[in-house]
């Protein structure tokens, strides 16, 4: 990545759009906090996240960060609410149980609680990655790719899923896709090209 | 697939470092393997040419007749060496003295094994000397050359013949330990006994038939000879050389088997481990091939030959290695072996290359087996199962692999099957047990927020895998807990058997006006002595007021065998009185007399004789000493350590009981070869009494046993390192699944000390359970182990069920933390990318 200068208001939606290779994921990492760049400044909020420790990094993640991966990352041996549960265990919340439940009701999997994730379709184990970013209460959302893994229908329900809970609970939203039409949905979209930033402004929407 | 494909394939999987744990695993397994079998081979090889030593052969006829010479010279000798002694007491004299000694008269091939040691000067270190005296000239063991008052060039009488003195015996390889030894050696040639006619009709001797030569023509001559000899002959094998070398030699044997076996057994687990994680890391490879177009037929020779061009050269590699680092052993040790070592032979290399196949066919091979039924939709839907190859066959081929491998290599199927049960049965029920623990109330979620729940709820959801794992684990510590545990009760028998200073000279037949100048002078020499014990010949005539000797006549029917069923009543026997209980001697019934106790007689059973002849304390015995009646109480049972160097007795009287009948004494001392000229002055003043020495078979038994601890000493140390290495194989073996959740875990913003806790006490659990599963296993082992195959008695091992667990919990928390401790040093993305 080179000469990159971002910033991303509260509340804002954003796509991370480009070709393959271009560095769009790297460059979620990086703003995530999964990574840290050679140089340069990035702050989360009001910390620096470039000049935390990787423990650090974990507190801030654990506290504002969630996330949606392409491969949605669930933990094989724990069903659908357990996985949710997660970030709320992880913050020691009381109510973590009770939180997952209605998170898997609300992305319309209260009848497959106890699943587990090889018993469940991939659009149903993104919803269950989404209900698990949206469990940790975080201010900033990370995707990468959230339907890369899916058929287009199932890819457009899921993005509305995540756009209506987006709005629910006012979260930022940073996305990376290569769907324009995904990117079209969000308020801004960033174009990256061999780790270059090439255009960033508004959607046409 | 052609040849070509194959070899970049197999590159490739080097260079993405697929290929490093399993040839790790390979490599420490045949390694170990042909290290301790080398290692093994060369000690065993030394120990044997040590002890044949002890008889100056591989294989003696000893009897006190002359043996028919058509079974000393047949088609069964014929590839033999031979040489014979003959051994007899007799007066021998000076220009002006006398002296009673013990002749040997040696043919000239004699000895067949060991050195004699002699020398121009009495009391000096001695060189080898070539064969025995030549005819006409005899050899005098140094203490004789003052006792005789003469020197090199000398005369000697020897019954009616003057022979040469010529040089001194320091030392000879089978000095023997019993009658024939009462006197110091003079040692002359077979040719010359005519000429003394000592030898006699009724003469006491002792003609000893000495063969040598590889050990397939000794046993079958020791198997055609046996059954024709009278009685009154004896066959004795390096094994008899002396009992306690005998028994610690067969023992050590056992254990450095035991030891290789386990080896086996450790690296079969650890191939089996790290080829599983090999196929489970390329099922995906695996599918892909398939939707290119690769049939099952192309994947099985695909995997088959580069798990066969792994396996070759990897073996060779290993067996290679193997020697070398035998070679550094014995390089680093050969100060401390005082035998040279012979040359290592070819087959502890064929074993080891054996080893690695056998291993890589029966634990690597079912796994990847497993690949050719990978489906190809896997490239499309990851967690389809991929096992369609029944488990059936993967523990079938590991199970006979095993036990293939441990029978050819013990040739001992009894203690392959004893141990290979054992473990199986201990580890059927343990992991039942353990997977019960695991799965008894399943928690809900994760239980993130504390370190402690967090691990215990990963452990029972992963509660099959963790029950794997424990019995991996707990498989690795109770094969090192058996042979720690094994080898400290052979140490400790062996130390206890002969301790440094034990008395290593007997002086009997010492008259009662000569134990108080005798016990001064040892005084004055500081000679340490045991008491001068009084010592009656007498026997028990009734028990329990039954006829003793038709009590043993009426129960020789049943069983004649000493060894067997134990003492009998009627024999004749050394008795005793003392005052005090004799040190070694504890007391199992009855109470000891008061050490001033002046009143009726008593006395003191030893346990076996008490036992056999159901004699109980209070029960009034009557002994027959010296024609004449006596009778007395039984006040106690005690028992006897007989091999303890010291004179020891079956019965002993309380003091004054014995008063009225004259005595002899007798007592045992040490003595340093350099006080041996001692016995000289002792003899001289006293010339009555007898001295049989042993202090140069007490001395060979020393050194023996010694090399013998040490060789236990380092296979244990081999197999510790490749029980390490299993450790590491399955805690890596594992990892991904752990990594992966970690890493998950990383970035929903847990902390270190979270994973790290959590990861820590998963460890240690997972080691306190495998620790637990192996002490309990390693009992029942070691109990069959000792009372089955060492003869030794078994007795509870508290301190390993402290060891075990704790063992369990150090080492798997050490490597696991050490193998996992990338998940919070390193970016959770990096982790995840490298596991999808």
């Amino acid at each position: 990545m080179k000469g990159i200068s971002l910033e991303i208001k509260r509340s804002e939606t954003v796509a991370i759009v480009g070709a393959s290779g271009s560095g769009k994921t790297t460059l979620l990492s990086l703003l995530a906090g999964l990574d840290t760049p050679s140089r340069g400044q990035i702050f989360l909020g009001e910390r620096e996240i470039t000049a935390l420790t990787e423990e650090q990094r974990a507190a801030l993640r654990g506290e504002m960060v969630g996330f949606v991966f392409q491969t949605f990352q669930l933990l094989g041996s724990l069903t659908a609410i357990e996985n949710v549960m997660l970030p709320g265990e992880l913050k020691k919340q009381a109510d973590a149980e009770s939180h997952a439940r209605e998170l898997l009701e609300r992305v319309g999997l209260g009848h497959r609680l106890s699943h587990y994730p090889r018993q469940l379709s991939g659009g149903e184990q993104q919803r269950v990655a989404i209900a698990r970013a949206f469990a940790s209460s975080a201010e900033i959302l990370f995707a990468d790719e959230p339907t890369g893994n899916l058929d287009s229908a199932t890819g457009a329900t899921i993005i509305d899923l995540l756009f209506e809970l987006n709005r629910e609970f006012g979260t930022t939203l940073v996305l990376v896709t290569h769907d324009e039409r995904l990117a079209a949905r969000c308020d801004r979209a960033v174009h990256i090209a061999s780790g270059s930033l090439v255009a960033n402004g508004a959607t046409e929407e | 697939m052609n040849l070509n494909l194959i070899l970049r394939f197999l590159w490739r999987d080097w260079r993405a470092g697929e290929l490093t744990l399993l040839l790790g695993s390979l490599i420490v397994a045949v390694s170990t393997v042909t290290t301790i079998t080398l290692f093994v081979d060369r000690l065993q090889r030394a120990l044997h040419q040590e002890s044949a030593s002890f008889l100056a052969a591989d294989m003696v006829i000893r009897s006190g007749d002359e043996v028919d010479p058509g079974l000393l010279q047949n088609e069964f000798t014929a590839p033999l060496q031979r040489a014979e002694t003959l051994t007899f007491l007799s007066m021998v004299f000076s220009a002006d003295r006398a002296q009673f000694a013990s002749v040997k008269a040696v043919t000239d091939a004699y000895p067949l094994r060991g050195e004699l040691i002699t020398g121009d000067e009495p009391f000096q270190r001695g060189q080898p000397a070539e064969g025995g005296p030549p005819p006409g000239e005899v050899w005098l063991e140094s203490r004789l050359f003052p006792a005789l008052g003469v020197k090199s060039g000398d005369l000697l009488d020897i019954g009616v013949a003057s022979l040469r003195i010529g040089k001194v015996l320091i030392k000879e390889p089978d000095p023997g330990g019993g009658f024939e030894s009462t006197g110091p050696r003079v040692m002359m040639n077979m040719a010359d006994v005519p000429a003394t006619e000592v030898v006699q009709p009724g003469s006491r001797l002792t003609w000893s038939y000495l063969f040598a030569g590889s050990a397939d023509a000794v046993s079958d001559y020791d198997e055609w000879v046996r059954p024709r000899l009278l009685e009154g002959s004896r066959i004795l094998g390096i094994k008899d050389g002396a009992a306690s070398v005998g028994r610690a030699l067969e023992r050590a044997e056992r254990f450095l088997l035991l030891g290789g076996l386990l080896g086996v057994l450790l690296a079969g687990v650890a191939i089996a481990l790290s080829a599983q994680r090999y196929a489970f890391r390329h099922f995906d490879h695996v599918a892909i091939l398939k939707t290119l177009g690769a049939s099952p037929g192309a994947i099985d020779q695909l995997f088959l030959l580069v798990f066969l061009i792994i396996g070759v050269l990897s073996t060779i590699a290993d067996s290679a290695i193997g020697y070398l680092v035998q070679l550094g052993i014995v390089e680093i040790l050969s100060p401390y072996i005082p035998v040279a070592l012979p040359e290592p032979g070819i087959r502890p290399v064929i074993i080891g290359f054996v080893t690695g196949l056998v291993c890589l066919l029966s634990f690597a091979l079912p796994p990847i087996m497993r690949l050719r039924a990978t489906e190809p939709v896997r490239v499309i839907r990851r967690d389809l199962d991929s096992a369609t190859v029944s488990d059936r066959l993967t523990y079938g081929a590991a199970l006979a692999g095993t036990i293939g491998l441990m029978w050819w290599y013990s040739q001992d199927l009894w203690l392959t099957l004893l141990i290979f049960s054992g473990g199986l049965a201990a580890l059927i029920v343990l992991s039942v047990v353990a997977f019960a623990l695991l799965r008894s109330g399943r928690m809900l979620g994760m239980q993130a927020g504390s370190a402690w729940r967090l691990a215990l709820a990963g452990m029972q959801r992963r509660g099959q895998e963790n029950t794997l794992q424990i019995m991996v684990f707990g498989l690795a510590i109770m094969l090192l807990l058996i042979l720690f545990l094994v080898r400290t009760s052979l140490l400790a028998e062996w130390q206890t058997q002969i301790p440094a200073d034990a008395p290593n000279h007997f002086a009997m037949n010492i008259s009662p006006a000569d134990v108080a100048p005798i016990r001064t002078m040892l005084e004055d020499n500081n000679i340490h002595s045991q008491p001068l014990f009084p010592m009656i010949r007498g026997r028990i005539s009734l028990v329990n007021g039954e006829s003793a000797s038709a009590r043993d006549r009426s129960q020789r029917y049943q069983q004649d065998d000493e060894e067997q069923s134990g003492p009998r009543a009627s024999s004749g026997r050394n008795l005793t009185w003392s005052a005090t209980l004799p040190e070694d001697n504890k007391l199992v019934a009855g109470n000891w007399w008061p050490a001033d106790y002046r009143g009726e007689p008593l006395v003191s059973l030893e346990r076996d004789l008490a036992q056999r002849n159901k004699i109980a304390v209070d029960d009034e015995q009557v002994f027959t000493i010296q024609g004449r009646e006596l009778r007395a109480r039984v006040a106690s049972i005690r028992t006897v350590s007989w091999d303890n160097m010291q004179p020891n007795f079956y019965i002993i009287f309380s003091p004054g009981a014995l008063d009225d009948f004259p005595s002899t004494f007798m007592t045992s001392f040490y003595l340093d070869q350099s006080q041996k000229v001692f016995l000289n002055d002792l003899i001289h003043e006293h010339p009555t009494m007898t001295v049989i020495e042993v202090d140069a078979i007490i001395e060979q038994i020393q050194t023996i046993i010694a090399q013998v601890t040490l060789a236990i000493e380092l296979v244990l140390l081999l197999i510790l390192i490749s029980g390490a290495m299993v450790l590491l194989a399955s805690i890596q073996a594992s990892m991904d699944e752990r990594l992966k959740q970690q890493a998950i875990l990383r970035t929903l913003g847990a902390s270190q000390r979270l994973v790290m806790g959590s990861l820590l006490i998963e460890f240690c659990a997972l080691g306190f359970f495998a620790g637990v599963l192996a002490f309990i296993g390693a009992e029942v082992t070691v109990f069959a182990l000792e009372t089955q195959i060492f003869e030794l008695t078994y007795e509870i091992n508290p301190q390993i069920w402290i060891l075990g667990p704790v063992t369990g919990m150090v080492l798997i928390g050490l490597v696991g933390m050490l193998a996992t401790r990338k998940v919070v040093r390193v970016s959770p993305t990096i982790v995840l990318r490298e596991l999808a």
